[in-house]
């Protein structure tokens, strides 16, 4: 065999070894309380992910093992992902006295396109369940958001459900403004390590940089002014996303992903920062 | 020649991949042609299981009316919380619902926590014991650790906070007990922080309340009985005092300014102190 031949062997059976290791194997034979009760309020809008996949620019050759070809299906992953971009683009009231953000400044940070939020970036699974999520940057094409398994299983973490699936897409997305624009939030994934301060997340830290409502027009909350009364971190993100939909969702969107969206925004409130606690959205009351 | 078939196959599965690549999502089922929109109205008028119904029906009764309840919208938040407070009689359906948070737990962390909720907006006195019992569970040890956060640990905790919200909820002085013991005592923050949450509000924010909770909590911890709430209902001026208010009375809570990436080759800093580093 010559060595072009050896070469081109070489890349094919590269090409062979990831399509192995991008079989799933992450449970994908049951979904939330919250994801079905969010599923049923749309029950498969097809013309929805026919738009959804491009939006997050999501590709067979990632999900093909993931629901890709199975779209509803909830107890796939490649469902739950579109299931939760779903109340990312219709479930928030967008009440400019009350949200701390708009629709507009959520989808900016999720979707794929480059724009003030971020560079473009794509979106991917995967089963390592040592992170919750990652953002990567690559010197050819676009960024790359993944969402682990955790986010999808019920069966392992809380975060299974479309609020809190969301949320971790503004949290990622949040990484990619932090490299649009050169902010160092951390050597740590992109976070401060260790536990300092009152945050006990470990290697999981970011300060809250506390604003008012109103402080950021819709659409605006991708600026900065260089200083702390004008910026935002990855957890704060994704606190406040959280919060706009517990607390000012539209009317339609089911309570069960209402009260995991307030239980998340709250316990991530309580942990995740340095100079902590952020918010606490809501009230306690029950229900 | 084996090696050429082995080639001919790695290129038809580079063919395969890169047609994937272009293909969209797809379905066997029948596209739906009603947008979601349209269906709002009907799912609004889906009526609530009763809850009134005989001892032996009760648990069947208690996963309708949760299957129900996580299914409902915002906008009949308050309906469902006048149903629940004429059930809190219902002591069957009550167990039903403690039941249901104890079997989700491990497998479906949004619908225990449903349960929960439901159970302690009855304020029904089979909550106390199910509530209390939910709070001191041990935490596990192992467990999956994501981001530096044992998941494990996270559900349950998160479980155990709303259970204190039930037990804090209840307003009687047993409960308020258990609730400030997990004010200083529980190992997780994220119980801690809830009682203290849920203390305050079922006191009406009062100062006697504030003074009995430093008194309990931990004191690393005292920023959070001064914690800024977002009241649903608030406006963002009453909201926005608030905030301005806390902010002055913990300066600490201020996050320092955000720091640029450095440039690679940049000169270093000279130090502004006149001594020489210590060696």
């Amino acid at each position: 065999m010559t060595n072009s031949w050896k070469v081109k062997l070489a890349v094919c059976l590269t090409v062979l070894f990831s399509a192995v290791a991008m079989s799933a194997n992450c449970n994908q034979t049951t979904a939330s309380q919250a994801d079905k009760d969010l599923w049923n309020t749309h029950g498969c809008w097809q013309e929805f992910f026919l738009w959804q996949y491009q939006a997050y620019d999501m590709r067979g050759s990632d999900w093909g093992s993931r629901g890709w070809n199975d779209a509803c299906n909830v107890n796939k992953e490649y469902p739950k992902h579109w299931n939760a971009s779903y109340l990312l683009t219709y479930g928030l009231q967008d009440n400019w006295q009350f949200s701390f953000h708009g629709t507009v400044d959520y989808r900016g940070t999720a979707e794929r396109w480059d724009n003030q939020f971020h560079d473009d970036l794509y979106h991917t699974a995967t089963d390592d369940t040592s992170i919750f999520g990652s953002f990567s940057t690559h010197f050819f094409g676009p960024n790359e958001v993944k969402t682990s398994c955790l986010l999808y299983d019920p069966n392992l973490a809380t975060n299974a459900n479309p609020g809190s699936r969301a949320g971790d897409f503004n949290h990622e997305g949040w990484h990619g403004w932090m490299d649009k624009y050169n902010w160092d939030n951390g050597s740590c994934g992109g976070h401060r390590c260790g536990t300092p301060g009152n945050c006990t997340a470990k290697d999981a830290c970011d300060y809250f940089y506390f604003h008012g409502i109103g402080a950021y027009a819709f659409g605006a909350m991708w600026e900065n002014n260089g200083t702390a009364s004008r910026f935002h971190s990855p957890n704060q993100v994704q606190v406040e996303f959280l919060c706009d939909v517990a607390d000012y969702p539209q009317s339609w969107v089911p309570n069960s992903v209402r009260l995991a969206a307030k239980s998340d925004a709250n316990t991530r409130a309580s942990t995740r920062f340095i100079n902590g606690p952020g918010y606490f959205c809501g009230d306690p009351r029950p229900w | 020649m084996n090696w050429q078939c082995t080639l001919v196959a790695c290129l038809i599965t580079a063919a395969c991949f890169a047609q994937q690549e272009k293909e969209p999502p797809r379905s066997s089922e029948p596209a739906i042609a009603a947008r979601p929109s349209e269906q709002d109205k009907a799912r609004a008028a889906v009526k609530a299981p009763a809850l009134n119904v005989s001892e032996q029906e009760a648990a069947k009764a208690a996963v309708a009316f949760l299957d129900w309840a996580g299914a409902s919208t915002a906008g009949q938040r308050e309906e469902i919380r006048r149903m629940l407070e004429q059930a809190s009689q219902y002591k069957a359906v009550a167990a039903a619902f403690c039941d249901e948070a104890n079997r989700t737990a491990e497998s479906d962390f949004t619908r225990s926590l449903l349960a929960l909720s439901v159970l302690g907006e009855m304020r029904s006195p089979v909550g106390t014991n199910c509530f209390q019992k939910f709070l001191h569970r041990p935490l596990p040890e192992k467990g999956i650790v994501a981001n530096g956060e044992n998941v494990e640990q996270t559900k349950l905790a998160m479980l155990q906070a709303k259970a204190v919200d039930g037990l804090a909820y209840l307003r009687t002085a047993a409960t308020d007990r258990e609730v400030l013991w997990a004010v200083g005592k529980h190992p997780s923050r994220i119980v801690r922080a809830e009682a203290i949450e849920a203390y305050l509000w079922n006191h009406k924010d009062s100062k006697e309340a504030r003074t009995t909770l430093l008194k309990y909590v931990q004191p690393k911890e005292r920023v959070f009985v001064d914690r800024v709430r977002r009241d649903p209902a608030e406006e963002a001026t009453v909201f926005n005092r608030k905030l301005t208010a806390f902010l002055k009375a913990h300066p600490e809570a201020v996050a320092p300014a955000p720091k640029r990436i450095e440039q690679k080759g940049e000169a270093a800093k000279p130090p502004k102190e006149d001594e020489p580093p210590v060696r």
